[in-house]
């Protein structure tokens, strides 16, 4: 590790020709996966990411660079130099004085993952596979897979900061195939936790391989999905994905700071039906998406997004601080060194309301229920966005009736948001990965069962 | 390269030997990047970086183990060393996995123009600079170019194992990212597209900065259309996306494993007699020549799909293996931290003999599609199956009218090969536009479209 005097060189070479704000932030992660397929070890991993980036702010400009060469100050503080020149200033004599270091733990794991034998994790991984498999004779093919990360990331800056932050998560996937003649269909749950190996240990998987395998065989018997405009009733948990897509990216400052997002200007305005109140809150304690302190040194906050329908506010990062003149959220993340960090969304859910699933799924004459949904995209600027129903039926006569695959839904944020008429008592959170400019993140969406009176659903029939 | 890099690959292949490892490989990777975005006239973004990894690979107890690191010291040998044993020693792979002994003579092929090298943070923040000007003069309702990035890339790839083999490469590419929204009265539209160029002389700022603003322009005042089934013409690039994201299937892993529609159809008919669908790795005059895979066994050609009939699988060594064949040089990493999998080279459909106007003129009545969105999601890459959201323009009595957004297209991969109707003439291989999967337009009939 490169030492505080070290780490202060570099932030001053980082001003030397320009700029108004230096970042270091360094980065030693180990991961570590194991994955089966049929019950049968296939592929493991062992990596050890190291790097780290530059970062130089003047006003909303933002220069950055990196590299995984930490042994050789000389070269980096030539690197900042290079980087702070292209900034074309004069020359300046800023000096920094970094703080004494804070530690941060954004998850206080118990057990680090890496340190436990890959043979431990097979045998439960195994096991989870028997279980998926032995749930029918449809069943053709499992896959069960365990991934974790270790990661020690330090930040300082010119304005002294300086801190360290201890990262852990553990993710286990289960994908289970149905075959008929002419037909396959996968069932797939990846729960995910800001923990270490003990998240592992008390996972029932055996019961995720149930529910993987349950939707596998519910899909390959499922008629192609009808499309056209409908009522559609989303399930609770991974069901949220619609509020990342269709609201959360365009409430992002990356979006929002240059005014190309559909939601600019819009705050104190109604962009949601009442029933919507809406949060991303990074400070839930061991969720997959949570920590203490965000990747520019800011520690993380409860981000009420949407109040009563009325938008409330927006996820702010530096950059999109300076542009905005409004503080910065404690959102901004980053997937590791080789991104600069920009505003994102840690655990993002619709807040529970009043009615039950049943009294919304009996309320609702005709229409289709997603139960669970696979993911989506969304363009911030149009608002126009599509995600993908993994496990889908008709509703009929307020029942849930016949399964039907290949669903698709799309629309547009703002329209959908005030579209919503039922919010459910049964919020729930799960697991995902967001891609957007700064990588892959690890994130959670949530919501309760709601309803959107209409929505274009895109299917073969 | 690095001679200390050189050395301690050295080392590590030697020490791997003493601890035990019957074979072992060493996949070192390093890439270096400058990148510009622009934005109102002014330089918003400088990004630069130096990367490189090293991955390990060594046989112990009838297993490959694999170990991967970002640090680059001598130090870190006992680490990689060590992970790779303890991965071997859960392993459970039942193909007997070696390192290759290598060919003698591979495809010649340069992907490093020394041009390029001349690119500078100065060229990069002109034409960034130029490219947004030019994209907004283009038309007033062009309101902000929001993506104007220009980039300069250079990688370099050395692998090297116990046997001996020694494989090389270097390659280096200018790349531009242009996207804006336009505005006229309450409707918002984006656009965007991105080129690699290998040669210089290829790139004509106006025409990259046109192309945008054609498009944008053209997507002005774009509605849904009733949902039907009909016929739809998928320009090449919305058929490229759709072939790239079904290519898995023909991979021999996949299918070996059940995870492929296409287990126990080789020599059966899975297409229009229309189709011909190729794999190859080396193409005259194209930046995107690939002499070799990650196993070091040199490119080929390969037919997947023979006028309709599905005539070979694409094998890596271990799949080649297991199904007594040769590799067809298709035994990639998806980067220097995976292992060895399968995945295509330069796959494309044969051309077919119609121009993109001829097969809208056959169309008749129907959609034009010109982009897919949401493939990471709305596809089921073991069933075929597919419901994107897409865009594009009504095609009316042979001609292109209005366009067209906020509408789903639904089929299954294996059905549009069987019902494809005609094929255009567009694949190409040279041009900055080419990706390393290529299809030609195409016209598919009795298309599910959902809209209103």
């Amino acid at each position: 590790m490169l030492s505080k005097t070290s780490i202060e060189r570099i932030l001053a070479a980082a001003l030397s020709h320009g700029g108004d704000f230096s970042e270091v932030y360094i980065e030693r992660s180990k991961v570590s996966s194991v994955s089966l397929l049929n019950g049968i070890v296939e592929s493991t991993g062992s990596s050890l990411d190291l790097g780290i980036g530059i970062r130089i702010l003047e006003g909303d400009k933002c220069v950055y660079v990196y590299s995984n060469d930490l042994l050789h100050e000389d070269k980096l503080i030539r690197m900042a130099k290079n980087a702070s020149a292209s900034l074309k200033e004069a020359p300046s004599g800023k000096t920094t004085v970094l703080k004494p270091m804070m530690e941060y733990f954004s998850q206080k794991y118990e057990i680090a993952p890496t340190d436990v034998s890959k043979s431990l994790k097979v045998e439960k991984l195994r096991k989870a596979s028997e279980t998926a498999k032995a749930y029918s004779e449809l069943i053709t093919q499992t896959g069960t897979s365990t991934a974790d990360l270790e990661r020690d990331v330090w930040i300082a800056n010119s304005d002294g900061l300086y801190i360290k932050d201890n990262r852990c998560r553990t993710r286990i996937m289960v994908q289970a195939v149905a075959s008929s003649e002419d037909d396959k269909q996968t069932g797939y749950y990846a729960p995910g936790s800001g923990e270490g190996y003990e998240f592992f240990e008390r996972t029932d998987i055996d019961a995720i391989a149930e529910k993987a395998a349950s939707v596998a065989v519910t899909m390959i018997s499922a008629k192609p999905c009808p499309s056209g405009k409908m009522p559609v009733v989303i399930g609770n948990g991974f069901g949220g994905v619609i509020f990342h897509e269709a609201c959360g990216h365009s409430l992002e400052a990356t979006a929002v700071g240059i005014k190309a997002s559909c939601f600019t200007d819009m705050q104190g305005q109604r962009i949601a039906s009442p029933l919507v109140t809406a949060y991303d809150d990074a400070k839930i304690a061991k969720e997959w998406g949570s920590y203490e302190v965000d990747d520019e040194g800011t520690p993380s906050t409860t981000n009420l997004l949407i109040k009563d329908g009325i938008l409330n506010s927006y996820l702010v990062d530096k950059i999109g601080s300076r542009r905005m003149n409004v503080p910065s959220t404690g959102c901004a993340r980053r997937q590791n060194y080789a991104y600069a960090p920009t505003s994102r969304m840690s655990n993002t859910f619709i807040a529970a309301g009043k009615s039950t699933p049943e009294q919304i799924i009996s309320d609702t004459e005709y229409g289709i229920y997603a139960a669970n949904m696979g993911g989506g995209s969304v363009d911030t600027t149009t608002g126009d966005f599509n995600f993908a129903v993994n496990e889908a039926y008709i509703i009929r006569n307020g029942k849930v009736c016949e399964p039907v695959k290949g669903a698709t839904l799309i629309g547009k944020g703002g329209e959908v948001l005030m579209n919503i008429d039922r919010v459910g008592n049964d919020l729930k959170l799960a697991q995902g990965m967001c891609g957007s400019v700064s990588g892959n993140i690890p994130v959670d969406v949530g919501q309760p069962t709601i309803r959107v009176s209409e929505i274009t659903v895109g299917g073969q029939a | 390269m690095d001679n200390k890099i050189r050395t301690l690959i050295d080392d590590l292949i030697k020490q791997a030997e003493k601890e035990g490892f019957l074979e072992s490989e060493v996949y070192y990777e390093s890439d270096s990047s400058m990148t510009i975005a622009a934005r109102e006239g002014q330089i918003i973004q400088f990004e630069s970086s130096d990367g490189a990894g090293l991955s390990f690979r060594g046989l112990m107890n009838g297993q490959m183990g694999y170990a991967y690191t970002e640090d680059l010291q001598e130090e870190m040998i006992p680490f990689l060393l060590s992970q790779a044993k303890d991965n071997c020693a859960v392993l459970e792979v039942k193909e007997k996995i070696t390192v290759y002994e290598g060919e003698k003579d591979y495809p010649e092929f340069n992907g490093y123009n020394e041009e390029l090298t001349k690119i500078d943070y100065d060229f990069l923040s002109k034409t960034a600079l130029d490219l947004e000007k030019a994209l907004l003069s283009y038309d007033k309702r062009i309101e902000a170019v929001d993506d104007c990035y220009t980039s300069y890339s250079e990688g370099e790839l050395y692998i090297r194992n116990s046997k001996g083999m020694i494989c090389e490469s270097r390659d280096n590419c200018f790349d531009v990212y242009l996207g804006c929204r336009a505005k006229d009265g309450d409707d918002v539209q984006t656009a965007g597209k991105g080129w690699v160029f290998s040669d210089l002389s290829q790139f004509d700022l106006k025409k990259c900065a046109d192309h945008v603003g054609k498009k944008i322009i053209s997507k002005l005042g774009a509605k849904p259309v009733a949902s039907e089934k009909m016929n739809v013409v998928l320009d090449r690039f919305a058929a490229n996306s759709l072939l790239s994201s079904f290519a898995g299937a023909f991979s021999a892993e996949a299918i070996q494993k059940g995870l492929s529609r296409l287990v126990g159809k080789l020599g059966e008919k899975i297409a229009d007699e229309k189709i011909t669908l190729i794999d190859e790795g080396m193409i005259e005059g194209s930046p995107l020549s690939i002499p070799f895979d990650s196993e070091g066994v040199s490119s080929k050609r390969t037919v997947l799909i023979d006028k309709g009939v599905f005539s070979s699988e694409l094998h890596n060594r271990k799949t080649a293996l297991a199904a007594g064949v040769s590799s067809t040089g298709n035994g990639f990493r998806a980067g220097a931290k995976s292992s060895i999998g399968v995945s295509s080279t330069n796959l494309h459909f044969e051309n077919g003999p119609f121009s993109q106007e001829e097969l809208i003129k056959k169309a008749g009545n129907g959609i034009f599609i010109t982009a897919l969105h949401g493939l990471h999601a709305g596809i089921n890459s073991i069933s075929g199956e597919f419901s994107l959201m897409t865009e594009g323009f009504v095609i009316r009595d042979g001609k292109l009218c209005e366009p067209v957004n906020q509408i789903t297209i639904a089929d299954n991969f294996f059905d549009v090969l069987m019902k494809v109707e005609a094929l255009g003439n567009d694949v190409e291989y040279t041009s900055p536009e080419a990706t390393h999967t290529q299809s030609p337009s195409l016209l598919i009939p009795d298309v599910s479209i959902a809209g209103e």
